[in-house]
């Protein structure tokens, strides 16, 4: 059982730090980024493929797979969220472009084997795959019964790491504080001399880092890698998790995160595989239904 | 005569605001009942009150009299409508996608037979009630002064903004309404159009329909109603005939505002008038003046889609002035201001604030030059800590020794904010929101500040330290330019003033040749 | 271009051919007309897929388990999914905009992972074999209920249903001013759009042999929310003209179909930010204001001002 719970813990950080994306850009932006899972499996396959193609070492291939999944972030502001914006569309219509993305992004992979236009991003067309074996450095420890892997050790302290720093950012700096207050009102921010866009552009950039450092994780942990994890893995239970939250709530999404790796744990063990998937969205319908504001939303009243 | 509506001692607050406090009048069937009073007296709110938009928290709201009466406080809207109260609302509600005539459809839904089943059986013989309908919609788009031939397969968003009001009146009219409550319908229209919607209202009343009409144009009003009830503050101040209405001296002073007490009371166009300018001469003093101001402003122009809310308004301050810009409600003065700020874009015109261009310049860009803006309603970020508020306001600037100081300092000028520094600024009361609005505007270290209404909403007392506060500022160098509803408060502080009325600049001169001058008064209360 | 050169010179080879395309396109299209029917109420539910779920697996499970006929399993199937619409609409619709669209995919995933791969009588995650499915007969009621459903619905958007759908769509406000109570009428939407859905499930089992629970998750109701979003939604047409476009797309464009989904995902961005009416639908292009514009608080602004 007591690894089970640790497994909750671990799992729950990867749901943590894909839904603070998740939740950040609702926060400030005020719509749904769809494209999110498409980001997070592009973080686990650009890794991919600059350590099994290119040759890089784990460490660093990770840092420009992050990096790259912030520009990312960016692209999906500049063709998917700005152009509405500018047209004063109605936030469903973010929800549409956000999804046109992820199907570009996920089709992309999908298709691209050897000797395709994008062999140099992905060769195993929809087929999964893991890091090659001694790529990740992944020394095991035995503490008082338990397994402990060092990479999910690593796991675990880089998202807990991550989201203390995020929050103390939002919490204690001025660029935090903007952010606040561009989530609040959009008019008196501006009229404050701050520059929206660019903070929403910087608000995708790190959405999206986290998203693909989340994604990156996820492939490392369980060994799977491909074109569907961000759809099949995350979005639906990224989206409980946000919801189980409070909207928009980053403190939310991040016990959220921790709440469903439990409940889905528990589930497991309990009634087995198949109770286990249905279990995040019959929570999810729940939670809208009967609270709206989230589980934690009368005592997490900020947004951010 | 009966009374067709009846509200006994009516109260509903807002988190702790009295927005309608202890209401009580009736409306004769027949009549025109007028309901004025400024801005944030509670008057909207006191329409969402009868039409069942807001739930009452006290006190009866009942339509119709004896045993045929019905309670109208715990029913939803759309129940309202249905026993025959038809309302417009203060910003248009229209379906602006909807032609002219789905609008009306729309709106003749309470009386219409469900026909489902006929229209996937179009039998030529059930046509017939299909054409009855559309015939009776254009009758009431007549009724309203539009063409059906021309407006009626129109977009209602399409039309032009007079033309939009009425048709929102028609849609009213469809519900065959015993009363019709209309919400400022003459909001942002010029003189002509306000006489044609004045010409209508009479003409509805004619027809038979009890009417009551919510305006801020006194004009209007005191034309058409011949019964008037005043609210300031939540509570009715006065009610009555129009006469004795508008000569009630607590209904001028809510409308105009209250000098500082020390100077007594006072009313504009009691001294002898000095020497005044013209509407014409004010364009030509604009041409000659010189072109190094601080702000020139030059025959802007703003539209927002079918209303010109501006209209060719050319104005300068000197540095160092304290300028004021007055007029009623709706005459297009936040909108001036927010074209300064470059929130919204002039269709027209130029403005230049020192050498920068402000309709094309980047919003935080201006308040980096140093034209800074404490908005309407104060706009303070209400879950943000009061200190939070503060520091935002310095966004625009790097040096953060010098802004620490400053704020430490302007917590010791406003000891009220320094001892609630970790509140969120949504607990604040309103006067103490308008402080920090004014302190975090201060804190971008402005050239020129523009005030927006920071005496709305506020009690006597606070409006007292409001305008001192502004004194200082000004005393420390920082240009003012000042909205005002409150008229003289406003002339007492400024250097200059300007008159605005229906996005045109009526009257111009210095604040005390603006106090003595009668026509200021005739601006707000039509007299 | 095949496609089309087969299409004008040899249509009978044509349809032979394509049986099965013109059979999924009439099913896409009474799909995107179930989500016009909510949507033009001003309300985006995701909860088709779920809702032609239990359409599908009433309609087969009662084939195998009942003596009773085709047709009568196939009303069964719909007439479950309109009552199964009702129930979730009690809770769900109270909700507004993308928070109605979450809790519908909840809903439907919950319904797929919870319900079906846990109830032995829906095979599970084997799905359910259906051996009596007639793959070519399947297609003649298809193709007969589309034109009739897309009649009768284009005719309730002429009534004082439809009149009243509109109006909640354009400002709920404003709606129940002129005495139309909200939740009602857009609780009819609702189950309308469940019955249609239900009824498409239903069909659609009959022209596979196998029920494949995968085909009923909230990929599978966005793709329903493209055919509307991109044919259009201001008249039931838009749908029809989207299902049949994206649906038919792959085989137009042989080259590109393993490209297809960036295909379809460039014309909904295309779509969405260029012509937000649709491809059907009248109007031109959208324009996008330029750059120093900031025309992102309209919303907010007028939000703030009718408070």
């Amino acid at each position: 059982m007591t690894q089970q719970i640790l497994n909750a813990i671990f799992i729950g950080s990867i749901y943590a730090l894909f839904a603070v994306g998740y939740t950040l850009v609702f926060g400030v932006l005020d719509v749904l980024n769809l494209a999110h899972s498409a980001v997070f499996m592009l973080g686990a396959v650009i890794t991919y493929s600059l350590v099994a193609l290119h040759g890089f070492p784990f460490i660093l291939a990770a840092l420009v797979a992050v990096i790259a999944c912030g520009f990312l972030g960016l692209l999906v502001e500049y063709v998917a969220l700005r152009p509405l914006r500018r047209r004063g569309a109605p936030p469903i219509s973010a929800l549409i472009s956000t999804i046109g993305l992820a199907l570009i992004f996920v089709a992309i992979v999908e298709q691209a084997t050897p000797g395709t236009l994008f062999s140099w991003l992905w060769q195993d067309g929809a087929n999964s795959v893991r890091f090659p074996s001694g790529a990740v450095p992944n020394p095991t420890y035995h503490v008082a019964g338990l397994t402990l892997e060092g990479t999910k050790i690593g796991i675990l302290v880089t998202s807990v790491v991550l989201m203390l720093v995020l929050g103390y950012v939002i919490k204690y700096t001025q660029v935090g504080r903007a952010l606040r207050a561009v989530a609040e009102n959009r008019r008196a921010a501006t009229l404050l001399g701050i520059n929206v866009d660019r903070i929403f552009s910087s608000t995708l950039f790190v959405s999206s880092a986290l998203g693909g450092l989340a994604g990156l994780l996820f492939g490392l942990a369980l060994s799977d890698i491909s074109p569907y994890i961000g759809r099949d893995q995350v979005e639906l239970k990224g989206l409980a998790v946000i919801v189980l939250g409070g909207m928009g709530s980053i403190p939310g999404a991040v016990l959220g995160g921790y709440l469903l790796g439990l409940i889905e744990v528990l589930a497991f063990v309990r009634f087995g595989s198949n109770v286990e998937a249905g279990v995040a969205f019959a929570a999810l319908f729940l939670v809208l239904v009967i609270r709206p504001q989230g589980l934690f939303g009368a005592r997490l009243r900020e947004r951010l | 005569m009966a009374a067709l509506l009846q509200l006994t001692e009516v109260r509903r607050d807002f988190g702790g605001v009295k927005a309608v406090d202890q209401v009580s009048f009736s409306i004769e069937a027949g009549g025109i009942f007028g309901l004025i009073g400024p801005n944030g007296a509670g008057k909207t709110t006191l329409v969402n009150l009868v039409t069942g938009y807001t739930p009452p928290q006290a006190g009866t709201i009942r339509l119709g009299d004896g045993s045929a009466s019905a309670e109208l406080g715990r029913q939803t809207p759309d129940a309202i409508a249905r026993l025959g109260v038809a309302r417009t609302f203060q910003t248009l509600r229209l379906y602006r996608n909807l032609t002219a005539f789905d609008n009306v459809l729309a709106g003749m839904h309470a009386r219409r037979r469900h026909d489902t089943l006929r229209q996937i059986v179009p039998l030529p013989a059930f046509r017939h009630e299909a054409k009855a309908r559309l015939a009776t919609a254009s009758r009431l788009l007549e009724r309203v002064g539009l063409r059906p031939s021309e407006h009626g397969p129109r977009r209602a968003g399409t039309l032009s903004y007079g033309d939009q009001r009425r048709l929102e009146v028609a849609r009213a009219l469809a519900i065959e309404p015993r009363l019709l409550i209309l919400d400022e319908p003459a909001a942002g229209m010029n003189p002509v159009e306000k006489d044609r919607v004045r010409d209508l209202i009479k003409q509805l009343n004619a027809d038979g329909l009890t009417i009551l009409l919510i305006d801020h144009d006194m004009r209007l009003v005191m034309g058409v109603c011949q019964q008037i009830a005043v609210l300031n503050f939540g509570r009715k101040i006065a009610d009555g005939s129009p006469a004795a209405v508008s000569a009630d001296p607590e209904v001028i002073t809510a409308y105009l505002g209250r000098q500082a007490e020390k100077k007594g009371a006072h009313v504009p166009g009691a001294e002898a008038p000095l020497s005044l300018a013209s509407p014409h001469a004010t364009d030509s003093l604009a041409a000659t003046e010189p072109g190094s101001r601080m702000l020139e402003v030059r025959d802007l122009e703003v539209t927002y889609g079918a209303i010109r809310a501006v209209r060719g308004v050319s104005f300068g301050i000197d540095e160092g002035e304290i300028v004021a810009l007055i007029g009623a409600n709706g005459a297009g003065k936040t909108t001036i201001l927010n074209t300064l700020s470059g929130v919204l874009r002039p269709s027209s015109g130029t403005a230049r604030f020192r050498n920068l261009d402000l309709a094309t310049t980047s919003p935080d860009r201006i308040v980096r030059e140093g034209l800074a803006q404490v908005p309407e309603g104060r706009e303070v970020l209400a879950r943000l800590s009061v200190r939070e508020n503060l520091e935002l306001g310095a966004w625009v600037r790097r040096d953060a020794s010098a802004v620490r100081r400053e704020l430490a300092a302007l917590m010791e000028r406003f000891p009220i904010l320094g001892q609630r520094r970790d509140l969120p600024a949504g607990q604040l009361s309103g006067g103490e929101q308008q402080l920090l609005a004014i302190a975090r505007g201060l804190l971008a270290r402005p050239k020129l500040l523009l005030l927006d209404e920071p005496s709305l909403g506020l009690a006597p007392q606070m409006v007292d330290a409001v305008f001192d506060v502004i004194r200082e500022i000004h005393k420390d160098g920082v240009t003012i330019l000042l909205v005002e509803q409150n008229a003289l408060r406003a002339l007492e502080v400024a250097d200059r003033a300007y008159v605005v009325e229906t996005g045109r600049i009526l009257l111009r001169g210095t604040g005390a040749e603006l106090r003595q001058n009668p026509q200021v008064q005739k601006a707000y209360l039509g007299g | 271009m095949d496609f089309f050169i087969q299409l004008f010179t040899d249509p009978v080879t044509f349809y032979n051919s394509h049986e099965l395309l013109l059979a999924q396109i009439g099913i896409n299209a009474i799909l995107a007309i179930s989500l016009f029917v909510t949507f033009y109420s001003g309300q985006l539910t995701l909860a088709n897929a779920g809702f032609m779920a239990v359409g599908a697996y009433t309609t087969v499970i009662l084939n195998l388990y009942t003596p009773l006929p085709l047709p009568l399993d196939i009303l069964a199937g719909t007439a479950l999914a309109g009552a199964v619409g009702f129930l979730v609409g009690l809770p769900v619709l109270r909700l507004r905009g993308i928070f109605l669209a979450i809790a519908t995919i909840g809903f439907v995933e919950a319904l797929r992972l919870g319900v079906i791969l846990n109830v032995p009588i829906t095979g599970e995650g084997q799905g359910l074999k259906n051996p009596s499915a007639d793959p070519l007969g399947g297609i003649l009621p298809i193709i007969v209920s589309l034109p009739i459903i897309a009649y009768i619905v284009w005719r309730l958007t002429k009534t004082k249903l439809g009149h009243a759908w509109a109006a909640i769509r354009e400002d709920e406000l404003a709606a129940s001013s002129n005495g139309i109570n909200v939740p009602v009428y857009k609780m009819i939407a609702f189950v309308i759009g469940a019955l249609l859905a239900g009824y498409a499930g239903a069909l659609e089992t009959h022209i596979n042999f196998f029920v494949d629970p995968t085909e009923y998750s909230v990929t599978r109701a966005i793709q329903i929310l493209t055919f509307a979003v991109a044919g259009g939604t201001t008249n039931v047409i838009g749908p029809i003209v989207g299902a049949l476009f994206l649906t038919s797309l792959p085989e137009i464009i042989r080259q590109a179909s393993a490209y297809r989904d960036v295909v379809n995902g460039v014309i909904l961005i295309l779509v969405i930010i260029f012509r937000p009416q649709g491809i059907v639908g009248g109007g031109g292009f959208a324009l996008i204001r330029p750059r120093w514009w900031p025309a992102s608080w309209r919303r907010r602004g007028r939000a703030a001002s009718a408070h």
